[in-house]
């Protein structure tokens, strides 16, 4: 009983920050630019192989392979805005924006997922963890690895509420994110702050992408299932609110680890599933989302 | 089609129910009965059984890729469960196929029954929610049936194996002849199935429903009830899915919780988009096209993915309404063209014929 316990407060609270680190770049680009940029996915495939590439392949140090992933992430994100999202700013009122950007950021990582499965091929590989070993608390393994990731997650997303709180860039996000027209007549660079923000969110998917390379593979597919898990998170939470984001990749963290603990790992995401329809049917905008009212 | 509009009486059905087919000329129909023709020849001329097979896959492909245009692009309701409708309609004609003796046509008629409950039974949560949130809420509840049954246990679906050895709706012919009995079968779907929607996209469901999908507000102050119009639109769609299924199980022989998930619906969404969502032709164009793509890269997995990708990026971003719209664009800008040299000939003569017309041909004159 005491075991079931611990593993399930440490489940949530390393699962809960993993879920926590993909899902607030999620939100923030959904807050920002109202794009449900399903590219996540696959910056965390990309971050998990720059993981492999500068841990295994040239073998140097952690600190790099996660400085590495979140530059590259951070410029693919940014190209992915200019190239999947930008030719599209002019029409946005005259067209169905949420589903076009839906649909067009979702071919990015339809070509993203594919060429890597094309030039790397199908196979699963070994990313060395960042910090090696483990302790064991009343028999509950716990990798050096998963607490990492947590700290690091917890740290980013404090850094990410630091920003938008108190930096110059940070507010400007937060002022278009509330009102656009408005924003652009006090002078934001809207066409910079744009590629910026996808920029950074996708950053801190690469930078999970490269601990959960360490905790699992990384292979073409290491994106499908953290986005799956960011995308649950992110309407659990109520799109656009980062607060509720947070509470949500917890509450779900919480949610998978009460489910593993006393049914199978096998039925944790239907269960999640189930819990997201229930959630929906009753708060159709999710736990602190709002219809069309300020956000972020 | 404007004529009548003053007669109209605030009671009446709308004017735009009396013109069927709207936009089919007798050019255009012919042209149409020309490729039916011309499709229903093939199993006759061509003798590889790969590619005979190939087709009749296509095949059953487009009568799913009509049923879910006709929610995705006619109601615009974004609805990512259509696979799940179509995997339980399969299920449900392949489990009777399998453990009763009833005509498999009656089993097939069953799988689009499966299908209509299906749909209506998912319409009723997802239609109260908007935009982004209805495709996941449906994209979530295709993920819920593929779980439940790759992981049933009770050996009615045979979880993650699927349904195996389903004799089909031709079980007593040889393999050769039921491939082009499936062929048939299949294509006098496809064509019955485009022309019964075509009529319904006209009539005043067809109007309703595209009046909700553009300007809701104003259809609603009209009368017209979303909630009762789409789901209507959810159980045609759910029908024609649950038949596709009925279709693809009995065709394949079986049926497996593959035919679900992300990867599929990304191929068939490709192929709705880049065709043109909410038109007619707009899914037999893009079924076909990416067909061909996926069947010449079979051997090369990633290279197709990225192909149909970099397409649907283009197509969206650059051509919103698909290849049908870009067609039609050219056809028209050839029709007015050709109209200007010879003003007083009949209308029909321009648009199709046109197109075989070198552009830079002083004076087309279509005898």
């Amino acid at each position: 009983m005491l075991t079931d316990l611990v593993s399930v407060v440490v489940n949530t609270i390393i699962l809960g920050s993993i879920y926590g680190l993909v899902a607030i770049g999620m939100t923030l680009i959904y807050g920002t630019l109202r794009i449900l940029d399903m590219s996540q996915g696959s910056m965390v495939m990309v971050g998990s192989f720059i993981g492999w590439g500068v841990l295994v392949v040239a073998g140097w140090n952690p600190i790099l392979a996660i400085l590495a992933a979140f530059i590259a992430t951070f410029g693919l994100g940014a190209l992915t805005q200019l190239v999947s999202v930008q030719p599209l700013m002019k029409r946005r009122n005259a067209i169905d924006f949420e589903m076009v950007t839906f649909i067009t950021t979702f071919a990015v990582a339809m070509v993203l997922t594919n060429l890597a499965l094309e030039l790397l091929g199908p196979f699963q590989r070994n990313v060395t963890p960042v910090i090696a070993g483990g302790l064991s608390i009343h028999t509950v393994d716990l990798p050096y690895q998963s607490v990492a990731m947590a700290v690091v997650s917890i740290a980013l997303m404090i850094g990410l509420g630091l920003f938008l709180a108190r930096s110059r860039w940070g507010m400007a996000i937060r002022a278009v994110a509330q009102d656009l027209d408005a924003a652009r007549l006090m002078g934001v660079p809207v066409g910079k702050l744009y590629p910026l923000t996808m920029g950074l969110a996708s950053a801190l998917a690469g930078v999970a992408g490269v601990f959960l390379g360490g905790l699992y593979f990384a292979s073409p597919t290491a994106g499908d299932l953290p986005l799956l898990e960011a995308l649950i998170v992110v309407i659990f939470g109520g799109l656009g609110s980062l607060p509720g984001t947070v509470y949500a990749a917890y509450a779900i963290g919480l949610i998978q680890a009460v489910a593993e603990a006393i049914v199978s790992v096998t039925w944790s995401l239907p269960i999640l599933y189930g819990v997201i329809l229930l959630v929906l049917i009753f708060r159709p905008y999710g736990l602190l989302g709002k219809p069309s009212e300020a956000r972020l | 089609m404007t004529d009548s509009a003053v007669t109209e009486r605030p009671g009446d059905p709308p004017t735009l129910e009396r013109a069927a087919f709207g936009s089919m000329t007798t050019g255009r129909w012919a042209l149409a009965a020309a490729a039916v023709l011309v499709a229903a020849l093939i199993p006759l001329v061509l003798s590889s059984q790969y590619y005979l097979s190939v087709m009749v896959t296509t095949l059953i492909l487009l009568v799913l890729n009509i049923s879910w245009n006709f929610v995705l692009g006619v109601a615009g309701v974004w609805n990512f469960g259509q696979l799940a409708i179509y995997a339980l309609g399969g299920y449900g004609a392949g489990i009777i196929m399998l453990h009763s003796s009833v005509s498999p046509w009656l089993a097939l008629l069953a799988g689009g029954v499966v299908g209509t409950i299906a749909a209506v039974l998912l319409a009723f949560p997802t239609l109260r929610l908007y935009g982004i949130y209805t495709s996941l809420l449906t994209f979530a509840f295709a993920e819920v049936i593929q779980y439940v049954i790759l992981n049933d246990g009770s050996g009615l679906t045979g979880g993650s194996f699927g349904l195996p050895a389903v004799s089909g709706l031709f079980g007593s012919l040889s393999p050769g002849a039921q491939n082009k009995a499936y062929y048939w079968t299949a294509l006098a779907i496809v064509v019955a199935a485009t022309l019964a929607l075509a009529a319904v996209g006209q009539s005043g469901l067809g109007i309703a429903l595209r009046g909700i999908r553009d300007a809701p507000g104003y259809a609603a102050a009209r009368g017209v009830n979303p909630l009762r119009y789409r789901v209507i639109a959810f159980a045609i769609s759910g029908f024609l899915a649950g038949i596709a299924g009925g279709l693809y199980v009995s065709a394949e022989g079986s049926i497996a919780p593959t035919v679900m998930g992300l990867t599929p619906m990304s191929v068939y969404v490709t192929m709705l988009v880049i065709g043109g969502l909410g038109t007619s032709t707009g899914p037999i164009l893009g079924t076909i096209l990416v067909q061909i793509v996926a069947t010449v890269l079979i051997t090369h997995p990633g290279a197709e993915f990225t192909i149909l990708g970099l397409f649907l990026l283009v197509v969206v971003i650059f051509v919103p309404d698909g290849l049908t719209g870009l067609i039609s664009r050219y056809a028209r800008r050839l029709g007015a063209w050709v109209a200007e040299d010879e003003d007083d000939d009949a209308d029909e003569s321009t648009d199709d014929r046109a197109q075989d017309q070198p552009e830079g041909s002083p004076d087309p004159h279509v005898a």
